[in-house]
């Protein structure tokens, strides 16, 4: 074999072999059989922002139709999961609007809000409204149509103020 | 054919000079059978045969030298990255991927200035504008992973955290420091680096992993059960590894000082 052959080969296999190392030291498996899992995810990772990188990226309906049927069976935890698998990439302002939905409803109290949930859906919504600032929802299950509308919620629900000891708050209705 | 004289005749010292130089190999021609010394011994002159050149060829010992250089080495560098960050985990034996601290990169950068100063390493004969653009990316290469290697050295060497950490970092730093103001060979570098990584790694995952205490229950029970390891090992903030990682340590040593010790000055091929 010649010698240019020889670098040639050299020097891909060397590429091949350090790219393995980097790629295992960033991923850190803990075991030997989680190798092939990693491997899988970073595939589907790498395909994602491949389809970003060339304006092909979609979200997946038919997971997002598994998150919403989920969200209108007020199962919030697994309607959050199909939503973040549906859109990995998080670019879908509607999926995103409906992943923040989730943080206000589950989190909504008759008599004392969750802090913390409604923390996450502010966060959230934030990102929506970075996404696309005049998005609009056509869902008629949602009062709250706006990003806008759902913020104001949220950030109402972190306040305390004298209106919370109101008895009558208890009559309030999940929007 | 040429005739030369018999040794019998007489050559003037002038025309001597003026002989034409003849290239060619003396055959020894009898012109029958039954020699007649009387007749003038006949010496004939056969044009030298001349030997194919095949292009391009080469000993099969120079081939190789590519391939060691070219193939195994950055292999046995790149083993030796891969296995400089690994540790196995105490409770599980989970694997566990140490990414090197910023000083671990300092020492290799350290290391590899010191190759080149002690003639480890001749900087001519790794990279030079006579060299095809592939060769020279080549050498690149194998340097790169002669880096990275040392790299993973370094931290599989340095005690992961603690006062032991930084114990280990000043004697490594002062011991490369004073390595960069001497007259070295390259020879004696390599027996030197040796005996310190040798020293480095007995100090480590010997002495050190035996003040560590093994994982236990509860703190409480690791007191009355290891009242000296786990002394030693809150002082010193010590990690608690399974044993497996020294071996796998060793193997990292062993690699990257093999790797070392096949490293030729210059790349295949050169002078």
């Amino acid at each position: 074999m010649k010698e240019k052959h020889i670098q040639l080969i050299g020097v891909i296999i060397a590429g091949i072999y350090a790219v393995f190392i980097a790629w295992i030291y960033l991923v850190e498996p803990k075991s030997l059989t989680e190798v092939p899992t990693k491997a899988q995810t970073t595939f589907e990772n790498v395909t994602t922002k491949a389809q970003v990188i060339t304006n092909t990226y979609e979200v997946d309906q038919e997971k997002f139709n598994e998150g919403l049927a989920a969200f209108r069976k007020d199962n919030f935890i697994a309607a959050r999961d199909y939503f973040e698998r549906a859109d990995p990439e998080r670019r879908d302002a509607k999926t995103q609007f409906y992943f923040a939905y989730s943080f206000y409803r589950q989190g909504f109290g008759k008599v004392y809000n969750d802090n913390e949930l409604f923390k996450k859906g502010l966060e959230q919504v934030d990102k929506v409204i970075a996404l696309d600032k005049n998005f609009k929802t056509d869902d008629a299950d949602l009062q709250l149509k706006t990003p806008a509308e759902l913020k104001n919620e949220f950030e109402e629900g972190l306040k305390v103020t004298a209106e919370d000891f109101n008895p009558f708050k208890v009559l309030r209705q999940r929007k | 054919m040429f005739n030369v004289q018999s040794p019998e005749s007489k050559v003037e010292d002038d025309s001597f000079e003026n002989l034409q130089i003849i290239d060619g190999e003396l055959l020894e021609v009898s012109s029958s059978d039954n020699i007649d010394y009387s007749v003038e011994e006949q010496i004939e002159v056969a044009p030298r045969v001349e030997k194919q050149i095949v292009k391009d060829q080469k000993p099969k010992t120079e081939n190789q030298k590519f391939y060691l250089q070219y193939i195994l080495l950055p292999l046995i560098f790149l083993t030796a990255a891969l296995l400089g960050g690994l540790r196995l985990s105490a409770t599980d034996s989970a694997l566990i991927f140490l990414k090197p601290p910023l000083i671990c990169l300092i020492f290799a950068t350290i290391l590899l200035v010191l190759f080149f100063r002690s003639g480890l390493l001749k900087l001519e004969g790794w990279f030079s504008e006579s060299f095809s653009m592939l060769k020279n990316t080549a050498n690149v290469g194998i340097l790169l992973t002669l880096f990275f290697a040392s790299t993973q050295i370094f931290n599989s060497l340095l005690p992961e955290t603690g006062l032991p950490f930084w114990v280990f970092a000043f004697c490594f730093f002062w011991t490369l420091w004073n390595n960069l103001f001497v007259e070295f060979q390259g020879k004696r570098l390599l027996q030197s680096l040796g005996s310190v990584f040798a020293l480095a790694f007995v100090s480590k995952y010997l002495i050190l992993a035996y003040l560590t205490a093994p994982t236990s229950e509860s703190w409480w029970r690791g007191i009355l059960e290891n009242p000296t390891q786990e002394f030693f090992t809150l002082l010193f903030d010590l990690p608690r590894f399974a044993a497996g990682t020294g071996y796998i340590q060793f193997f990292a040593v062993i690699f990257y000082l093999l790797g070392l010790f096949l490293l030729p000055p210059v790349s295949a091929g050169e002078k």
